[in-house]
């Protein structure tokens, strides 16, 4: 059968022939080869035009159709509609926009006119070419895999397990929790609030919808949205408990604190009573803020920003919990004397400020300090630093270092056996660090809590809640995927196995094919960028929709 | 049964956010927008922190995503009037003003702005901008792209000119309808987000940051309108003589010590504007004026740094006073122990403080729920999650909660949707 391609001038109102003089487009087009067609209409983005245009397609019996009208961002999603509708595949339509490109940019209507013609040749002469693409589907596995279970991984579980849903917790450690739960208190929650975090690992614990495999760490894993196969290893080498398949990975590994410091000018490891501030809260936990001889400090220091210049970022809540530190201190009976050394308080959270106000009403002392040295002297710790150009001094008997947030170990492990990216500090990236912050770039795999970047428990929680809402809202139960249509395609007989395309595809939708020596596509993955299609060398890779032929057709026309 | 629709309060990137997120999960949004158009702050910003992206192309896929969700139904020009029932059974009035153009029959050519006799400040360009008229877009690019008449103003809706019809008369596609009416809907949903953003502090209330009508002392939000391209001096950075700065001071934390708290994003966005100064005006000398520097996680630090590096200085200051000499500023502060310094300036932009939204207060009243000490809405005492308020069912997100970013703000509007449709799933299930 040979090709009827239907040809629709919209008016847009006084919008295009004001400019363009649309009855010398039509007479221009009309002869056209397999132009069945050629008319104008009103506003065929109104209800009468799209109705008009469905009648058009099934009465002349349209094999392709070419809409010349406005900018494809507003209406191209609409006439896909009527095609549908009409029972034309929608990918044998193409728009072509004479309202912006023409009518609206160029002074005189004659030259108007002549590239409005122009640019619906070129239109028709690509839909020949284009192909009857198919939405796929997919099915998918509703379960998922949360690695890491701090508080950010333990949030997600709860969020997502359901009587349909199965979530596997996989936790490298023997015990749920991260560092949440080895903190002695909670701000910006006063007081007792630890029960709230432990409460929640109970739950997670006795959440039959949940499997919690503690000193466990992910052995493989393969796939891609909706279908993903993992398989674990457990710590200790014991048998690995099993293999299964879910249709999202979340990654909450967290954080580790940076251990890097110089114990010559922190103190660290060579002066009794310098310690970290994980130890301090280990301290505090069990009770007993104590020195190494077993009676209270009469006073501390509390020394932010450790290791903020080396990693060249602010960690966020250190200042927060060395405010937290200060008050607990107070607290104490009888109270000591307590010395805070800044670089910039950082206090973000709007209740953060009256955290420092208080303790500022309290009596602690904060001290503006770079170049800070730690140095033992007599028994005491005597603390050094430069306030503008005065270099000062302070004694005390107990010091706490708060050291930078930093990845957590093996974080690159992970990220190339899930194909995600590291960013410089070694967090994880996020598919769009301002509106995406709880995806990866890979489809299915997402990012929540502080294994993106130092975070407050608000915050990872928030994180988790979010990674959850992105997956119910795509691993709806009983509904199939559709992935992208105008995706690449790689020819066998022409790809060296250069593998080039691999390290330019952001989603990771190219692997390589060892055994046949070429790189392939999954379909499932492939967001259609087209980012490949003009790396690669030996021009093997082409996109649906896109293909040389197509676009070589197009611009001759539009040059011609 | 539960009921599976949501109302959002807000259309500004947390709100867009949360209604693609649930439209996409099948949900019934109604999205309650108080102006004419979707976007919320972001759509008067060029360019976002830290990567420094265009921010009209950063939010216009998401703008057009929600005009296009069938699931998804605006009320533009809205308000929530009240609330009844509990989690999983609302039942919300919400007011509609009318907009007297039609949405269906507008292609926003704009015919009908010319012909309009009235001319008014554009509060949109925080009156930087010539006039616009009583029909009109807020802004150049606003989505929808249809005009909405200020029946305030209006010559025929006022009464003033029974006779005039001249937009109506102008328009071909038969869009004005000056017989629109106020309505009243009444939704059933089964919960609630209240995504309403903020403002910025009224720094006219404090005589001591010298601003005032014809100064060059500019607010961070009209400098922003100011520096865009689609603003009302096309993103030339003039004085209002029309003459270049050469010099600018940019002073952080106004109204901080005030209100008792840091708005966590003008250290950053302060910064940016030194960005912007520079990209434009390669030699112009730039002095921010901060307390501490906030400049939180893992990426913006560098921003600052980089910022830095390009010549712009930053100081340490306190009681910063703003005071006109001659045709020039002058900023007066604080040094720390070096006493106190003057800098002269061509330009002051003060960054205020982020401060609750509008009518929060009479929002609270309606959803019946209590503002936390700084005015803003809060998470429920006890739970970790600072969207939950204590009201169940009713969830609060992105600015609506407190100062935030943009990533932060999109976090909780996905949070909020995770608690949802947990919380109420799909009766299918
Ligand atoms: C001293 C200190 C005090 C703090 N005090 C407060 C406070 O008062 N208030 C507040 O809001 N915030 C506070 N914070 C911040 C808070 O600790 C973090 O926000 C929170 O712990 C982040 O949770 P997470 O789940 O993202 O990470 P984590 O707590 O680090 O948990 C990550 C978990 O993943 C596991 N894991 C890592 N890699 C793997 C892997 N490959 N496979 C399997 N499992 C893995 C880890 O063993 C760990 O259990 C404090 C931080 C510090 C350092
Ligand atoms: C000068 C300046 C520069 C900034 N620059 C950056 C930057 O570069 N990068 C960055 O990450 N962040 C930046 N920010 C922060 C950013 O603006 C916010 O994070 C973001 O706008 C928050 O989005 P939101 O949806 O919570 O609120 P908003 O953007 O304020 O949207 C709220 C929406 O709700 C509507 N509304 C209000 N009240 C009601 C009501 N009662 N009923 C119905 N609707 C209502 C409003 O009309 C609006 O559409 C900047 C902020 C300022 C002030
Ligand atoms: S088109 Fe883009 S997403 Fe698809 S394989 Fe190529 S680079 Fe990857
Ligand atoms: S109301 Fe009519 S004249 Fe005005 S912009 Fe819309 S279509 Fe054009």
């Amino acid at each position: 059968m040979s090709a009827r391609i239907g040809v629709y001038v919209c008016e847009c109102g006084p919008n295009i022939p004001d400019r363009i003089d649309i009855d010398r487009v039509l007479e221009e087009i009309s002869p056209l080869k397999d132009v069945a067609v050629a008319k104008r209409y009103r506003l065929l983005c109104s209800n009468d035009g799209k109705k008009y245009l469905a009648d058009e397609i099934r009465s002349e019996k349209l094999t392709h159709l070419v809409v010349a009208a406005c900018s494809p961002r507003d209406h191209e999603k609409t006439f896909m509609k009527v095609c549908l509708e009409a029972g034309l595949n929608p990918f044998l339509f193409q728009m072509v926009n004479i309202r912006e490109q023409c009518a609206w940019i160029f002074s005189e209507k004659s030259e108007a006119t002549r590239m409005a013609v122009k640019y619906i040749r070129a239109g028709i002469s690509r839909v020949t070419l284009h192909e009857p693409l198919l939405q796929k589907e997919i099915k998918a596995t509703p379960d998922v895999l949360v690695v890491g279970g701090g508080i950010a991984g333990v949030e997600t579980a709860l969020s997502l397990a359901g009587q349909k849903r199965r979530v596997y917790l996989v936790e490298r450690s023997d015990a749920l929790g991260g560092t949440a739960a080895r903190l002695g208190r909670l701000l910006p929650h006063q007081g007792t609030d630890m029960r709230l975090i432990q409460e929640k690992i109970e739950h997670a614990e006795n959440n039959e919808n949940i499997s919690v495999f503690k000193g466990c760490e992910v052995e493989d894993i393969r796939g891609f949205l909706g279908n993903f196969e993992v398989s674990l290893k457990r710590s200790g080498g014991e048998p690995p408990p099993e293999m299964f398949r879910v249709g999202a990975v979340v990654v909450a590994t967290g954080f580790a604190l940076w251990d890097a410091f110089d114990p010559d000018v922190t103190g660290y490891g060579k002066i009794d009573d310098v310690v970290t501030s994980l130890e301090f809260e280990a301290m505090s936990a069990s009770g007993k803020i104590l020195k190494k001889n077993g009676s209270p400090p009469r006073s501390v220091a509390l020394i932010h920003c450790v290791g903020r210049k080396e990693k060249g970022y602010c960690s966020k809540v250190c200042c927060l919990y060395s405010l937290k530190f200060a008050h607990q201190l107070k607290d104490s009976q009888p109270a000591p004397d307590v010395f805070e050394f800044y670089s910039d308080l950082c206090l973000p959270e709007k209740t953060d400020q009256d955290v420092f106000e208080e303790a500022k009403k309290r009596g602690v002392r904060f001290l503006r300090a770079d170049d800070i040295r730690v140095e033992g002297r007599n028994g005491k710790i005597r603390i050094a630093y430069r306030d503008g150009s005065a270099e000062e001094a302070v004694e005390v008997e107990m010091a706490v270092l708060a050291p930078a947030m930093v990845p957590a170990p093996d974080s690159d492990r992970l990220a190339r056996m899930l194909n995600i990216p590291l960013d410089e500090t070694g967090f994880f990236k996020e598919a769009h660090s301002m509106l995406d912050p709880v995806s990866a770039p890979i489809s299915g795999i997402y990012i929540a809590g502080c294994a993106s970047g130092p975070k407050s428990i608000p915050e990872s929680v928030v994180q988790a809640q979010a990674a959850s809402g992105k997956i119910l809202s795509v691993l709806m139960l009983g509904k199939t995927l559709e992935p992208e249509v105008k995706v690449s395609t790689i020819k066998e007989e022409l790809c060296t196995g250069c593998q080039t395309c691999l390290n330019v595809c952001f989603y990771g939708a190219i692997s390589f094919d060892a055994f046949r020596g070429v790189s392939v596509v999954n379909e499932a993955i492939c967001r259609g960028c087209g980012s490949c299609v003009g790396s690669c060398p030996s021009g093997a890779i082409s996109s649906k929709q896109f293909t040389y032929q197509q676009l070589f057709k197009e611009v001759m026309e539009a040059l011609r | 049964m539960k009921n599976e629709s949501v109302l959002i309060l807000g259309a500004g990137v947390a709100g867009m956010e949360a209604s693609l997120l649930l439209a996409a999960a099948g949900r019934k949004v109604h999205l309650v927008e108080k102006e004419p158009m979707i976007g919320g702050q972001l759509i008067k910003f060029e360019e976002v922190y830290p990567h420094m992206e265009c921010s009209t192309c950063m939010v216009a896929p998401q703008q057009q995503a929600v005009l296009q969700n069938g699931n998804i139904e605006i009320h533009y020009l809205s308000a929530l009037e009240k609330l009844e029932g509990s989690a999983g059974a609302f039942k919300a009035s919400v007011k509609k003003k009318a907009r007297y153009v039609s949405l269906a029959n507008c292609i926003g050519c704009g015919a009908c702005y010319d012909p309009c006799p009235v001319s008014l400040e554009n509060e949109f360009e925080e009156g930087l901008a010539a006039a616009r008229k009583a029909i009109a877009v807020p802004c150049a690019g606003a989505l929808p792209n249809v005009p909405a008449i200020d029946p305030r103003h209006c010559l025929f809706l006022n009464g003033k000119d029974t006779q005039c019809r001249a937009c109506k008369d102008a328009c071909v596609f038969d869009a004005v309808q000056f017989e629109d009416k106020d309505e009243t809907a009444v939704l059933d949903v089964g919960a609630v987000v209240v995504a309403t953003g903020f403002g910025l502090l009224d720094v006219k209330q404090n005589p001591q940051y010298g601003y005032g009508e014809g100064k060059n002392v500019y607010t961070a939000l009209e400098f922003e309108r100011l520096f865009a391209s689609n603003g009302p001096t096309g993103g030339n950075l003039t004085l209002r003589n029309g003459q270049t700065p050469k010099t600018v001071g940019i002073v952080h934390c106004v109204g901080r010590s005030e209100l008792g708290y840091c708005s966590g994003v003008c250290c950053m966005y302060s910064v940016k504007f030194s960005r912007f100064l520079k990209h434009k005006l390669p030699d112009v000398r730039i002095r921010e004026f901060h307390t501490d520097l906030c400049v939180p996680g893992k990426a913006y630090q560098k921003f600052f740094e980089k910022t830095r590096s390009e010549g712009v200085e930053f100081v340490r200051a306190e009681t910063v006073k703003i005071a006109s000499k001659e045709s020039r500023l002058q900023v007066l502060y604080q040094n720390g122990g070096r006493g106190e310094e003057v800098f002269e300036a061509d330009m002051v932009i003060l960054s205020p403080a982020m401060i609750p939204a509008a009518g929060a207060k009479e929002l609270a009243e309606v959803l019946g729920i209590k503002l936390d000490a700084k005015g803003f809405f809060a998470g429920r005492p006890g739970s970790l999650s600072p969207v939950e308020t204590p009201v169940e069912g009713i969830f609060v997100i992105g600015c609506a909660e407190g100062p935030k970013d943009i990533p932060e703000s999109v976090a909780q509007a996905a949070a909020a949707v995770g608690k949802i449709l947990s919380l109420i799933p799909h009766e299918a299930n």
